[in-house]
């Protein structure tokens, strides 16, 4: 059983919420990544990590578009990363700190960007990218996996680069134009 | 190359998967064109951000916990119905109650598949989530294995040996595995491993979190990650999934959980069921429901002919302190070092060995121990040891087949038939019996004396056809019985040899057959000399050859560097 995202979201809400381990299983990497920018790293992005599934699982009626799985989740992730760090501060009693703290966490993670490029992806491509970077599957390996030629392997892996470049060019843009208008 | 072409080529190139030419053709483009160049390093450059992403994620595992809040969430509601479903059926929970009395079972196959499905992966998660936290693990079972072979490989008709793996996560990583002839330890620093049947040692320099084909054992041994996965994979894969509780010995009650797990190999693939990850099996885990720590687990392989168990995994120490002379590991003084695939040398004349084929390698490897020619025959094989040159100085070749490959392997196997170095011996004969022909009378060494007495409690009989046999020469007579033995010609043989002796091969043949092995492979090719009168013991010695034959397949693998046939196995 290989699904796509829609095809998992709609069996856990019909009555298989076992199926939600899988959509774990494919997006927990990437997750963690994500949140390992967003907050203080290590357990606080693993806990991070596991509340955003957990969430998403409770909240998975009100999804809309189930083959947008991904990105909703990353969604639900970024508020609940806000979430941690307000707590921090609360914790602090300084609200101030632990907005520069964020707001250098933010910084510091040039990266941040690319796993919500990887979101937008169509699933196909995207799967390639999570199953290369995150699973660590050779593309020998992936072409078994997906029981494609290796030739197709690695068409699709270019493919998935064009269209990230083109995604994180357009973002890394838009965030440079909004820098610049703030400066 | 253009531009265009150049462009197709670029991530295939920094994935490493262009062959020779085509990379040379691509980096020779991109050394004259700084748009390409450009493009190239742009790709590079995400490549280095998608690995470094990945590698910040590679330990994380979520699944368990996630798993295990969810269900429990959702199951709130679904709780009052599984009981009061029980409770109308009258099973279950009132007989668990009086627990002592006598062990109650509750099957979880009453409910819907789905839910069974859902109970599993709780009591799986809960497994996992039980075990997170681990400093050390000690597991010992049994396996049917061979005791010197690798650590995957099972046999459903060999008998149990016990295999014991220890692993201490916190402080420092370390693990030693072990089963009778075949030991591993990771101290840290190096992973050593040592094949006492061989004499053999193989050393990595570094610290491993697995090696040499115990990835299945390590993987048990991670258990929190091995649970995790098993529910992974049986959800990923449609596995079927059983659940049942028990009220263990010790009062307790414990949920178990059976997995039907496939291989995915085709039943004629040579290596299914042949190792552990190759196998489609049975799997029992059990739990203690309270704790949610795994006991104990069973291994069944699964084929067309019935189950076998493989492995009972009977004991499980958790946070136990672990002795620590578990990670010294004494080495034979003349153990032989075997060399790593991947440092082997690049040969003056590498070509030679690298652009031939499987059969041809096999052929070259079996001639150059035939010759004694070890140089040679170590261009192949890693280590030749004494046992190597005991066991194969001088074989010959019966035969060799086409090779074969198996889905499970990233090397080739060669059919191969051998005949070993020949041992010789003589057969005593004697014509004095009342039928005046000549019958085995002993198995003797070449200095004659005495390996086997073969005496006749009832003297020969007088065949209807005793002429025959009577004019027959003592050397004849020894060839007639060493020929008839071959074919399995009982009444042939008996003409010539004790009833005894004729019962005793008749009923190893039988059980060679039921084994499902060639009952005449067991008996060795045979050549027949001269005979010569021994005036002293009043018989006649017909001189002996035995030529003691193999037939299996070769394992031969090029996986290396320097792309050398290599063998790995089947001899």
């Amino acid at each position: 059983m290989n699904l796509t995202d829609k095809e998992y979201v709609e069996r856990c809400r019909d009555g298989h919420p076992e199926d939600f381990s899988l959509l774990v299983d494919r997006y927990q990497k990437p997750l963690f990544s994500y949140l390992a920018g967003r907050t203080q790293g290590g357990r606080d992005a693993e806990e991070a990590v596991q509340e955003s599934f957990v969430r998403a699982f409770l909240s998975l009626k009100k999804l809309r578009k189930p083959e947008s799985f991904y990105s909703w989740l990353l969604g639900i992730a970024g508020r609940i990363a806000k979430e941690q760090f307000r707590a921090l501060a609360h914790r602090q009693r300084d609200q101030e700190a632990a907005e520069t703290m964020m707001a250098d966490a933010n910084d510091s993670v040039e990266d941040y960007p690319l796993e919500e490029a990887i979101a937008v992806l169509p699933e196909t491509y995207r799967r390639v990218i999570l199953l290369r970077y995150y699973e660590g599957l050779s593309c020998q390996e992936l072409a078994t996996r997906l029981d494609m030629p290796l030739g197709t392997v690695t068409k699709t892996l270019s493919r998935a680069y064009t269209l990230l470049r083109q995604e994180l060019k357009t973002r890394e843009g838009v965030a440079e134009n909004i820098q610049t208008n703030h400066t | 190359m253009n531009c265009a072409e150049c462009r197709d080529h670029l991530v295939a190139c920094a994935e490493g998967l262009l062959d020779r030419e085509e990379f040379l053709q691509c980096q020779t483009h991109l050394e004259s064109c700084a748009d390409c160049r450009e493009e190239y390093q742009s790709i590079t450059r995400l490549q280095q951000r998608l690995v470094a992403s990945g590698q910040a994620a590679a330990e994380v595992s979520v699944i368990a916990p996630v798993m295990q809040r969810i269900l429990h969430e959702r199951e709130k509601p679904e709780r009052a119905t599984i009981m009061s479903r029980l409770l109308k059926h009258r099973w279950g929970f009132g007989l668990s109650a009086a627990a002592g009395v006598a062990a109650a079972i509750i099957l979880f196959a009453i409910l819907a598949p789905a839910n069974v499905q859902a109970k599993a992966v709780e009591i799986l998660a809960k497994g996992a989530q039980a075990a997170a936290k681990l400093t050390s693990i000690h597991l010992r079972g049994q396996l049917r294995t061979a005791p010197g072979d690798n650590f995957g490989y099972i046999n459903a008709d060999a008998p149990f040996y016990t295999i014991e793996v220890w692993k201490q996560f916190d402080p420092d990583l370390k693990w030693r595995i072990e089963k009778p002839q075949r030991v591993i330890v990771m101290d840290g620093k190096s992973t050593v491993m040592l094949i006492k049947s061989g004499n053999v040692g193989v050393k990595l320099p570094q610290r491993t979190t697995s090696a040499f084909d115990t990835d299945w054992l390590q993987r048990i041994a991670n258990l929190s990650n091995a649970l995790t996965n098993e529910l992974k994979n049986a959800l990923a894969k449609g596995w079927k999934l059983g659940v049942t509780e028990e009220t263990g010995p010790d009062g307790k009650l414990k949920s178990v959980v059976t997995i039907m797990a496939t291989s995915g190999l085709p039943d004629n693939d040579y290596g299914k069921n042949a190792f552990m990850e190759n196998a489609d099996t049975r799997r029992v885990y059990h739990f203690d429901a309270a704790s949610g720590l795994l006991e104990a687990a069973q291994v069944y392989v699964v084929r067309p002919s019935g189950e076998v168990q493989i492995f009972d995994l009977s004991e499980i120490d958790y946070n136990q302190p672990i002795a620590a002379d578990t990670w010294a590991l004494e080495l034979p003084a003349d153990v032989s070092w075997a060399k790593l695939p991947e440092s082997l040398p690049k040969l003056p004349d590498n070509e030679k060995y690298s652009s031939i084929t499987a059969e041809q390698a096999a052929r070259a490897f079996f001639e150059a121990c035939g010759r004694e020619d070890w140089d040679e025959a170590g261009k192949f094989m890693s280590p030749v040891n004494e046992q190597t040159k005991q066991y194969l100085g001088g074989v010959q070749i019966v035969s060799l087949g086409d090779a074969f490959t198996s889905k499970s392997y990233g090397g080739k196997f060669v059919p191969y038939e051998i005949k070993l170095r020949p041992q010789e011996f003589t057969v005593r004969v004697s014509n004095e019996n009342p039928a005046h022909r000549y019958v085995v009378t002993g198995i003797c060494d070449t200095n004659l004396n005495v390996q086997q007495d073969l005496k006749w409690t009832n003297p020969p009989a007088i065949l209807p056809d005793n002429d025959t046999y009577a004019k027959m020469s003592p050397a004849e007579a020894a060839k007639a019985c060493l020929d008839a033995w071959k074919r399995l010609d009982w009444d042939e043989m008996r003409k010539f040899d004790p009833g005894y002796d004729v019962e005793d091969e008749k009923a190893k043949a039988a059980t060679a057959e039921k084994n499902g092995t060639d009952p005449h492979g067991r008996i060795p090719l045979m050549e027949v000399g001269e005979a010569s009168w021994s005036a002293e013991q009043s018989a006649w010695f017909v001189k002996c050859r035995a030529y003691q034959t193999k037939k299996w397949n070769l394992a031969v693998r090029q996986d290396n560097p320097v792309k050398r046939w290599q063998v790995d196995g089947g001899i």
